[in-house]
């Protein structure tokens, strides 16, 4: 008998193959928040004093606001007291290169499938890694540096680049925005800061890679990625975290900036630990993402695979204030067991002509709650705007819930705004037609989910669509039968 | 909102009756939630700032007209939102009494989102139970109007029970010319096997028209509500549906028509309970002018009702600049064998269309007026009485 528990348990933690935890030794500030935290935070990172106040005027903010709770969500309470704000590996001096790394380091970030070492070279992607709170190294700076391309951590840019950061920090998700971006304007540790300049198309894929290791801590990172007129980015983001019984708390911030003709592609595959069968652990996951197409004819495109974290708030927004400028939402989310996500866009239709398309695939499995939660606005002036809007829901189980809510507001005669949404289940027809074909039920539960979310997966970079696909797969085991 | 309580809901506006324990706790209830703002998620399209502005009279207003019906029907007028029962000649099958004191504590109506409902509890002039049995031959019609001078606020109350296999037509028509708050609450049960056509035609002038409707649907029975709205200063109608037992069926089709300075937020709910239930929604909103027009349809398939089959339809017409459309049809499953969808659109007359019959000779006006009506008159159409369609579609016209 207990072997046959240990078995099981071993099934359910291959499950999730980013569990393990990297025993290093880390450098933390202690528990708890608070004006001398922050001062700690950003002595540690050697800041300039304006960064300083800005950190301080959105912490007093935030002092003044409260959790939201319209989400369809329960979201137990989070001691925000009790967390460890900064939690860095240790190390003498910031390595000057990947060489200098500790290979403890690297050698996790190989396991989890992103070697950052030279023979990474061959994948031909450039990562920056961030381990807790910090940015642990950054490749193929020197090749990106030729074609003119800032692609480093937050902190970095902050002492090299001061000027660009200082002036669209906080100017797409002011701090003012809501509470968790409040909160990630006074804390936020690292991130990744990408530069593109005018009519430059950036020679390769630019990825983070989010590690949360240490424990009682939270992850407040911070990314800003600026397009110039002209110029074209696509830009991967990855994330996971060890198994633990307790909740561990993520609130991150991405802005991006899409200047005239600017393209930007953002894609996630967001696998956080997602908690246990019993809804155990995990990671809560209140993240702002929003891009703004700041001049005429930018471009910015949302991919995400959602298959992560316990609780996601999530809504990856596009502001089109420019005319003709284009925002797109491609998402898959998945949920399992206890897990919750209440996650959707925002097309925000400023400018003449401007387009916006949403395509949401949820799938809920075991006892979870999947909310799609979207909104259009098409603003007096838009004129011409046009959106169009699907959001399909697919219920695997009977204790699980699949919810829409879409906001849909028109204030110009002239646009045009389109939505559908579906529910239904996997039809017993398509799983008794792939069966007769010779395959077990899970594999054909599989490869219906892919079907259903290939309009989603297409949009991905090659090699983020085969890891999804995987990813899917993986999490929805044992979701049948 | 402290304004609002202090005209609507002071402790001595409470009339004294038999009933005032239970005023009280409404008033109490109401009280402790507030009324709601552009804060409280059902009420985030709608401002209740007009009414703050208002004064409310005590002093009686005149006689309200009775409105002109095309087809024969047993007539209820509500004159200024009271009932006048002294010559009233009811068919046989249909009875009328004042509520029980347990038929009043029945209800919940939660928590700010339900505001007017606690002060419709609170306030109620008259409370009626309307039952009915076996088939009614004629329509029953309840005319709630007010006069020209109506500047006070009346909380009607009704609860409509139909019997185990009754079939009823119940047509309220509401005519506002006044400058007041009609503040109305209205459960319905069907029982089983029952057939219910409801359909409330309104217009309003300066009032604030606030209304919740509550239907229950047992086994079998068949529930369709269909309303023509022709816009009011400020109007809100909350209509939920519960399909409480298998076999239950629900329709709700509606046309909104918003002009100048009017407001009209609509918010529907179909829950299914049980499995092997079905509902079909389909509403329309055509605001011109600056009018505003809300909606938000859900549908709430509960834990267990599998084999639920549901279909929500919303498509909106955005006529001039100043217009505007917020539409929410929110889907919220928890079962499996089910189907559930929503479609919504917002947009404008096709310029195809419009050049098709201008090419055919028909004057642009009168093209876009024979497009918007069409659009308007698509939810009537499975009407099966003919002359009720035909009094809709009539009304229709008058406004296109």
């Amino acid at each position: 008998m207990n072997q046959t528990v240990e078995q099981v348990n071993q099934v359910i933690q291959q499950r999730y193959k980013a569990g393990f935890y990297t025993d290093i030794e880390s450098d933390r500030v202690r528990a708890g928040l608070d004006e001398e935290i922050i001062a700690m935070i950003s002595a540690k990172k050697e800041e300039p004093s304006w960064l300083l106040e800005w950190r301080l005027k959105a912490f007093h903010h935030w002092q003044t606001m409260r959790e939201p709770n319209w989400a369809h969500l329960k979201v137990p309470a989070i001691d925000l007291q009790k967390i460890h704000y900064y939690a860095a590996p240790k190390q003498k001096n910031r390595p000057k290169s990947l060489d200098e790394v500790d290979p403890k380091l690297l050698e996790t970030f190989d396991k989890l499938g992103v070697p950052l070492h030279e023979r990474a070279r061959l994948a031909g992607v450039a990562v920056d890694a961030v381990f807790d709170s910090v940015s642990v190294g950054t490749t193929f700076q020197k090749e990106l540096k030729e074609a003119g391309v800032i692609f480093c951590s937050f902190s970095e840019a902050v002492k090299e680049h001061p000027e660009l950061v200082r002036e669209y920090l906080g100017s797409v998700v002011p701090f003012t925005d809501n509470y968790f971006a409040a909160l990630n304007s006074a804390v936020f540790s690292d991130g990744s800061f990408v530069y593109i300049p005018a009519n430059t198309r950036c020679p390769m894929e630019l990825s983070t890679y989010f590690r949360i290791n240490a424990r009682d801590t939270g992850q407040f990172e911070r990314t800003l990625i600026i397009a110039e007129p002209g110029s074209e980015v696509s830009y991967l983001e990855g994330c996971t975290a060890p198994m633990r019984d307790e909740n561990q708390l993520h609130a991150a911030v991405v802005e991006l900036v899409a200047r005239k003709k600017a393209k930007i592609k953002y894609s996630t595959v967001q696998n956080w630990y997602p908690g246990d069968e019993n809804g155990k652990g995990g990671i809560y996951n209140f993240v702002t993402k929003r891009g703004d197409c700041r001049e005429d004819d930018a471009r910015i495109s949302w991919t995400q695979v959602e298959t992560g974290s316990a609780i996601t708030w999530k809504y990856p927004s596009c502001i089109l204030r420019g005319d003709r400028s284009a925002g797109e939402f491609y998402s898959v989310a998945l949920t399992h067991n206890h897990q919750q996500a209440d996650t959707g866009t925002k097309m925000i239709h400023l400018g003449k002509d401007t387009t916006s398309k949403i395509i949401s695939k949820g799938i809920s499995a075991g006892h979870s709650n999947n909310s799609y939660r979207g909104l259009v606005r098409i603003a007096k002036r838009a004129e011409n705007a046009r959106n169009y809007t699907q959001c399909d829901s697919l219920l695997i189980g009977k204790t699980c819930g699949a919810h829409t809510f879409p906001y849909i507001e028109s204030a110009n005669s002239t646009a045009k705004v389109e939505h559908e949404a579906t529910t239904s289940r996997i039809g017993e027809d398509q799983l008794f037609y792939c069966r007769a074909r010779g395959l077990d039920e899970e594999d054909a539960v599989a490869m219906i989910v892919d079907g259903f979310c290939k309009e989603v997966f297409k949009e991905l970079p090659m090699e983020f669509a085969v890891e999804a696909k995987a990813l899917l797969e993986i999490s929805l085991e044992g979701a049948v039968g | 909102m402290s304004a609002l309580i202090d005209s609507l809901a002071t402790e001595a506006r409470l009339p004294a009756d038999d009933h005032a324990a239970i005023r009280r706790r409404a008033h109490k209830a109401l009280l402790q939630h507030g009324f709601p703002d552009l804060k409280t998620e059902a009420w985030k399209y709608t401002s209740l700032r007009v009414l703050e502005k208002r004064a409310f009279s005590e002093q009686q207003a005149g006689a309200s007209a009775l409105p002109a019906l095309p087809f024969a029907a047993t007539l209820l007028h509500f004159d200024n939102g009271i009932l006048n029962v002294d010559d009233l000649d009811l068919p046989a099958g249909v009875s009328l009494q004042p509520q029980t004191e347990e038929q009043l504590a029945a209800v919940d109506h939660g928590d700010r989102a339900g505001a007017f409902a606690w002060l419709n509890l609170a306030r109620f002039e008259q409370a009626w139970h309307l039952q009915i049995e076996g088939h009614l031959e004629q329509p029953l019609v309840l005319a709630i109007s007010t006069a020209a001078d109506f500047q006070n606020d009346v909380h009607p109350r009704l609860l409509i029970e139909l019997a185990a296999g009754a079939r009823a037509e119940l047509i309220e028509v509401h005519e506002d010319r006044g400058e007041g708050l009609v503040n109305i609450v209205q459960d319905a049960a069907l029982g089983r096997a029952a057939f219910l056509r409801h359909l409330v035609s309104r217009q309003s002038a300066q009032s604030a028209w606030i209304q919740r409707s509550h239907v229950r649907v047992a086994r079998d029975a068949d529930y369709r509500f269909h309303t023509l709205d022709r816009g009011g200063r400020l109007t809100r109608h909350d209509l939920a549906v519960r399909l409480t037992e298998s076999g239950a069926h629900a329709e709700v089709d509606g046309t909104v028509l918003v002009n100048d300075r009017q407001h009209v937020d609509f918010h529907t709910a179909i829950d299914h309970e049980v499995g092997h239930t079905n509902s079909r929604e389909s509403f329309r909103i055509l605001a011109d002018g600056t009018g505003v027009g809300v909606f938000n349809g859900r549908i709430h398939i509960h834990r267990g009702a599998d084999d639920s089959h549901s279909d929500l339809n919303t498509a909106n017409l955005l006529l001039s600049e100043s217009a505007r459309i917020n539409a929410k049809p929110e889907l919220e499953i928890y079962a499996e064998e089910v189907t559930a969808s929503h479609g919504a659109t917002i947009g404008q007359l096709d310029d195809a269309a419009l050049f098709y019959m201008r090419s055919r000779g028909i004057p642009a006006d009168q093209a876009s007026a024979l497009l918007k009506q069409g659009f308007a008159a698509a939810p009537f159409e499975n009407i099966e009485s003919e002359s009720i369609r035909d009094w809709l579609m009539g009304e229709l016209a008058e406004l296109v």
